[in-house]
């Protein structure tokens, strides 16, 4: 039941939506995503549940949703996100745009909770489709070309997705002599040597598109530029994450064993990665650009996480997700915020707003402090688990990924301080009303209460991780 | 609980409502709101230490567990509060110390308009020091280690409207970072050995281990970074000195009194670490003395009265270090405590000079203030007394007890070097006292103009002047207190205070007494003005603290930026030029095939694919 309501709320209530007046479409968006929170949190009071009803027999694709501990709280995420980048969006775009960020909640949550690979591969493709219309429709300038960019990137990456999609599940039936898509029973497949690298990586490129992770992010400049912030921030807090969950979701039980033999690698490769997104996010004038590729670097981090094959790597990733997915939405939020005070993304120098915008001023640096990893926040957390994950056998990563952090540390102030900080040669801007309080508000304190109390997560998360990180060391991971 | 989490808890409080009420409340009353809570803390660091000093001397250890932090990938990590006798001095310390400079701070930033933010951010910075003094594990303990970093770049950044202070207050935090990553490393390292990080359960497994192995090593080199960087140890020492940026009872709270002094607290508590990598204490030593010395020729041509304050800091920690590192333990506390009270001394004295001044820093504007601020010289001159180890001034002792373990222990070469900075500290302090209070006024008009500070501001310099005075005869008492710390567990046999050779007794204070006579004969019969010798080499590179911030820049900033711009350009550039000709490639593909087909690229694309699964499905049933 709980799934269904998952789902149907908002790919109803986006309906819904469209019926109403272009004024009212806002309050309508803002309350369906609010009843999403309500059933997410039945589900997280309850024992997760799951749905599982055949779908197309003759394929044995199944409709099934399970809210595991790897998917739970990136639904709790999604609908958290969604209902903050609703307030935050001007209720002039119309029913129109409202209708899509619904849609894109319900692709979101049946992505996450999707445990059978056709179905995963659906709902893969159907969250292209709400993000190429918010972009070509309600962007800058440029928007036509980045939804474009973005739609051809990331289709070049899903169709050869399907390929491995269906080869996985030919080869399942060729030694078993059923059809299933079920993940959990795609395991241990008898893929030929020649064969197994390319399923791999048809799989691995898609994933790296949609996260994206260098040298496959050729459509984030311009999107997340170009998109209204309450866009990017979901684009960057919650659809980033679908690339790299891939990996946990499907590359983990399926390719299992070769991603133990690839990790050296796929580990440097990530690493390049992180480096590249860290060295980028320095150098950069705009200011979306600076977080863009600060997201870009911290993505790179868990896929380090996930590379490690160590439980407390996984479930850092795993956590880091979630806390990444609240911290960078929330900054690209507010740098939102900023770009409308300003009428521009440059900064150079120091350009003062603290004067008139104190309180702005505050919320800014705080989002900030998370996302660069201070101890306490839960950026730290994640990044102390990927590192104990590191280094048990990969100390070199953890001293890369040391290196990164005192980079980030670095970019995120002289992001901060360039906008916020000196003397003002400009009018004083407005600070922050009353409105957007009400959502950074509750946002500064769910990530204050995950930096202090990660267990919340990791306690939740542990049980049903434990089988992907169990089968992750049966295949030759340690601790 | 014992009061551990109400110590905690009531700066906390204090940052908080502060911070939530700032803009509505009365603006003096932040000040007074805050100074009352870290009051009530002290009140009950007091409390909780008595609590201790009535547990029998094996047992003097109160443990809190709170809540767990991090559970799901081994044992799990709490918020685990540990208080023991080292714990506790610390604990009277910040908030005794930081008490008083609460209290001062109420008169120095009285005609701030934004005092509220400062003295939340005070509040936050009590509360993070005492969570990083009281975590009874290493990743607590990180946890209060970050936080007081981002205290102190809040502070230093206080005026965000300098250029100067942001770009402090920036470098203070990367520099800082460096820091934190060692310890993260460091912990790590050691949670996957011992599948623990409370200090309990790893000193209990060090007592085991023998020392040398390169394990211990290299987390012993890794904690000792987060150590070089919070307490500013060379090379990582340039941001301690743009750190003065910040309003003045900053710099004496965070960057001399206390947080300066988590790295020394931090090797101390790891004193069963250090015995297992014998290497690494003296590299402790060694790094210390060095930065003693360097810092004091660096400190003899600055021409700001916070600068040079501030290189006697950087010196006054390599001490610590030195005592630390040989493993004169307690020495090194004993030091920390005395540094607290004659540093904060001085620079709550400094603080009423350039109060009293409006604002003037430059020593070289000052001369003759005696008349005018009578007790703020008076406090200046015992607290400096007490730093150039003129006994019985409080510095005298905890200074000698370091040098005579650092002798004792066969260190000469160390011990010689700290020998003859302790003469070069007596050079440049009195160079600056004088500079500041005697001689004839530089400049007429400042003089004209100054005043002793209100009462609210000399009271706690009086009292922390009486402190530098008498700090000296606590040592008895902190050598009993702070026994059952050291003995716990095997590693520091030579903790207890031993008093040295009487000859270095001799030699160092022999080596004060001369450089104060030089220093009067140059600055008072001879009255060479403050700029002197700051034109030519030695002085101009001496005052440049022989260019240790133009090298970092050169070995990390330019090439790091460098390699940022390159990326950018070139690299960058390439994938998404690649990516356009890519996309524009398949769309005048799918637009040419349109006529053909129903003319969605999407459709054609798609079955293109499910084509290729086809034949690729069929080869694999083949095979």
């Amino acid at each position: 039941m709980l799934w269904i309501g998952l789902l149907g709320i908002p790919l109803v209530g986006a309906l819904v939506v469209l019926l109403l007046s272009e004024r009212a479409a806002k309050v309508g968006a803002a309350v369906v995503a609010a009843l999403e929170i309500g059933v997410f949190a039945a589900l997280l009071g309850g024992a997760a549940p799951s749905l599982n009803l055949a779908w197309i027999p003759a394929w044995g694709v199944r409709l099934h949703f399970a809210a595991d501990g790897l998917a739970l709280f990136l639904l709790g995420l999604t609908a958290v996100m969604t209902l903050v980048a609703i307030c935050a969006s001007k209720a002039s775009y119309g029913r129109a745009y409202f209708f899509w960020i619904l849609f894109m909640e319900f692709a979101s949550m049946g992505l996450f909770g999707a445990v059978d690979l056709f179905l995963f591969y659906i709902f893969w493709e159907a969250v292209l489709i709400p993000i190429f219309f918010l972009l070509t429709g309600w962007s800058g300038e440029k928007g036509r070309a980045a939804g474009l960019k973005w739609l051809i990137m990331n289709l070049f990456g899903s169709l050869f997705m399907l390929i491995g999609v269906v080869a996985v599940a030919v080869i399942h039936n060729q030694t078993t002599g059923s059809l299933s898509f079920e993940i959990s029973q795609l395991t241990n497949l008898p893929v030929s040597s020649f064969a197994a690298p390319w399923l791999f990586g048809v799989f691995a490129l898609a994933f790296a598109i949609k996260a994206p992770l260098w040298p496959f992010h050729g459509w984030m400049p311009d999107a997340y530029g170009e998109a209204p912030a309450p866009v990017t921030a979901l684009l960057a807090g919650v659809l980033s994450k679908a690339g790299v969950f891939g990996f946990l979701r499907v590359m983990l039980p399926i390719f299992g064993a070769e991603l133990h033999a690839y990790r050296t690698g796929l580990m440097i490769w990530v690493a390049v990665s992180l480096v590249y997104g860290a060295l980028m996010a320095l150098r950069q004038t705009d200011m979306k650009m600076v977080s863009a590729y600060a997201s870009l670097s911290h993505l790179s981090m868990i896929a380090l996480g996930i590379f490690s094959l160590t439980a407390a790597g996984i479930l850092g990733a795993t956590f880091l997700m979630v806390a990444h997915g609240l911290m960078v939405g929330s900054l690209f939020l507010i740098l939102g915020v900023v770009e409308e005070r300003l009428g521009g993304r440059e900064f150079n120098g120091l350009m003062g707003l603290n004067r008139g915008a104190p309180r702005l001023a505050t919320y800014f640096l705080f989002f900030a402090l998370a996302t660069l990893g201070l101890p306490g926040l839960p950026g730290f957390a994640g990044e102390y688990m990927i590192m104990q994950g590191l280094v048990v056998h990969a100390v070199g990563f953890a001293v890369v990924a040391g290196v990164v952090l005192i980079v980030a540390a670095w970019y995120m102030v002289r992001l901060f301080q360039g906008i916020m900080q000196g003397r003002p040669d400009h009018p004083a801007v407005a600070d922050v009303n009353v409105g957007q309080v009400a959502w950074l508000v509750p946002l500064a304190i769910l990530v204050a209460v995950i930096g202090v109390w990660p267990a919340g997560i990791t306690g939740h998360a542990v049980p049903s991780l434990y089988h992907a990180v169990h089968f992750a060391v049966a295949q030759g991971g340690i601790n | 609980m014992q009061g551990l989490t109400e110590i905690l808890i009531l700066p906390l409080i204090g940052a908080v409502t502060i911070g939530a009420f700032k803009s509505v409340a009365p603006r003096r009353l932040a000040g007074i709101w805050a100074t009352v809570l870290v009051l009530a803390s002290f009140v009950f660091a007091v409390v909780a230490d008595l609590h201790l000093a009535g547990l029998t001397a094996g047992h003097r250890e109160i443990t809190v567990t709170l809540f767990n932090w991090v559970t799901g990938f081994g044992p799990p990590i709490a918020w685990n509060l540990y208080l023991d006798p080292l714990s506790g001095i610390w604990l009277l310390i910040i908030t005794g110390v930081g008490g008083l400079i609460h209290l001062y701070a109420n008169g120095y930033m009285a005609d701030d308009p934004d005092q509220g933010r400062f003295f939340g951010y005070f509040n936050l910075f009590i509360f993070s020091m005492l969570l990083l003094v009281l975590a009874g594990n290493l990743l607590i303990l990180l946890i209060g280690w970050g936080l007081v970093g981002l205290a102190s770049y809040l502070l230093i950044g206080f005026w965000y409207q300098r250029p100067s202070a942001v770009r402090a207050a920036k470098k203070a935090l990367v520099m800082n970072t460096v820091g934190d990553v060692g310890i993260l490393i460091g912990l790590a390292l050691l949670y996957v050995r011992y599948h623990a990080v409370t200090y309990s359960a790893l000193f209990g497994a060090f007592s085991h281990a023998s020392p040398g192995s390169p394990f211990f090593g290299w987390v012993a080199i890794l904690l000792y970074i987060g150590a070089m960087a919070k307490s500013a140890q060379f090379p990582l020492s340039g941001w301690l000195v743009d750190a003065m940026e910040g309003p003045t009872p900053v710099s004496a709270l965070i960057h001399a009194a206390t947080m300066v002094t988590a790295g020394v607290y931090l090797m101390a508590r790891l004193y069963p670490l250090l015995r297992l990598a014998p290497g690494v204490a003296y590299a402790v030593a060694a790094i210390g003395t060095f930065t003693a010395i360097y810092a004091a020729s660096a400190a003899f041509f600055q021409q700001d009265i916070k600068k040079v304050l501030a290189y006697s800091t950087l010196s006054q920690l390599g001490y610590m270090f030195l005592g630390v590192g040989v493993g004169a333990y307690t020495a090194g506390v004993f030091h920390f405590m005395t540094h607290a009270f004659f540093k904060a001394c001085l620079f709550l004295a400094a603080g009423s000079v350039i109060h009293g001044l409006g604002g003037e820093q430059d020593i070289g504007q000052m001369g003759g203030l005696y008349k005018k601020m009578p007790w703020t010289m008076v406090s200046f001159l015992a607290a400096t007394l007490a730093i150039s180890g003129i006994p019985p001034f409080a510095g005298f002792y905890s200074k000698e007890a370091i040098l005579g373990q650092a002798f004792n222990s066969g260190h000469d070469l160390l011990w010689m070097v700290g020998v003859i900075t302790a003469g070069m500290t007596s050079f440049y302090m009195f160079r600056l006292f004088f500079l500041t209070f005697f001689g004839t006024p530089r400049n007429t008009d400042l003089y004209q103009h100054a005043h002793e500070a209100p009462a609210v501001m000399t009271v706690p310099v009086i009292a922390l002047g009486v402190l530098s005075v008498i700090g000296g005869f606590f040592g008895p008492w902190l050598n009993h207190w702070l026994r059952p710390a050291f003995t716990a567990y095997p590693g520091a046999p030579h903790a207890a205070l031993e008093s040295g050779p009487t000859v270095g007794t001799v030699l160092a204070v022999g080596l004060a007494v001369v450089a104060f006579v030089v220093a009067y004969a140059l600055y008072i019969r001879r009255a060479v003005p403050a700029r002197a010798g700051i034109e030519r080499w030695p002085g101009r590179w001496m005052l440049a603290a022989y260019g240790l911030d133009t090298g970092w820049r050169d070995v990390a900033v330019v090439p790091l930026m460098a390699a940022g711009t390159w990326v950018r350009r070139q690299l960058d550039r390439g994938i998404l030029t690649a990516v356009v000709g890519v996309a524009n490639g398949i769309w005048l593909w799918a637009e040419d095939l349109r006529p053909i087909q129903s003319g969605y690229v999407r459709r054609y694309a798609l079955s293109i694919m499910v084509g290729l699964a086809v034949v690729l499905a069929y080869s694999l049933m083949k095979a």
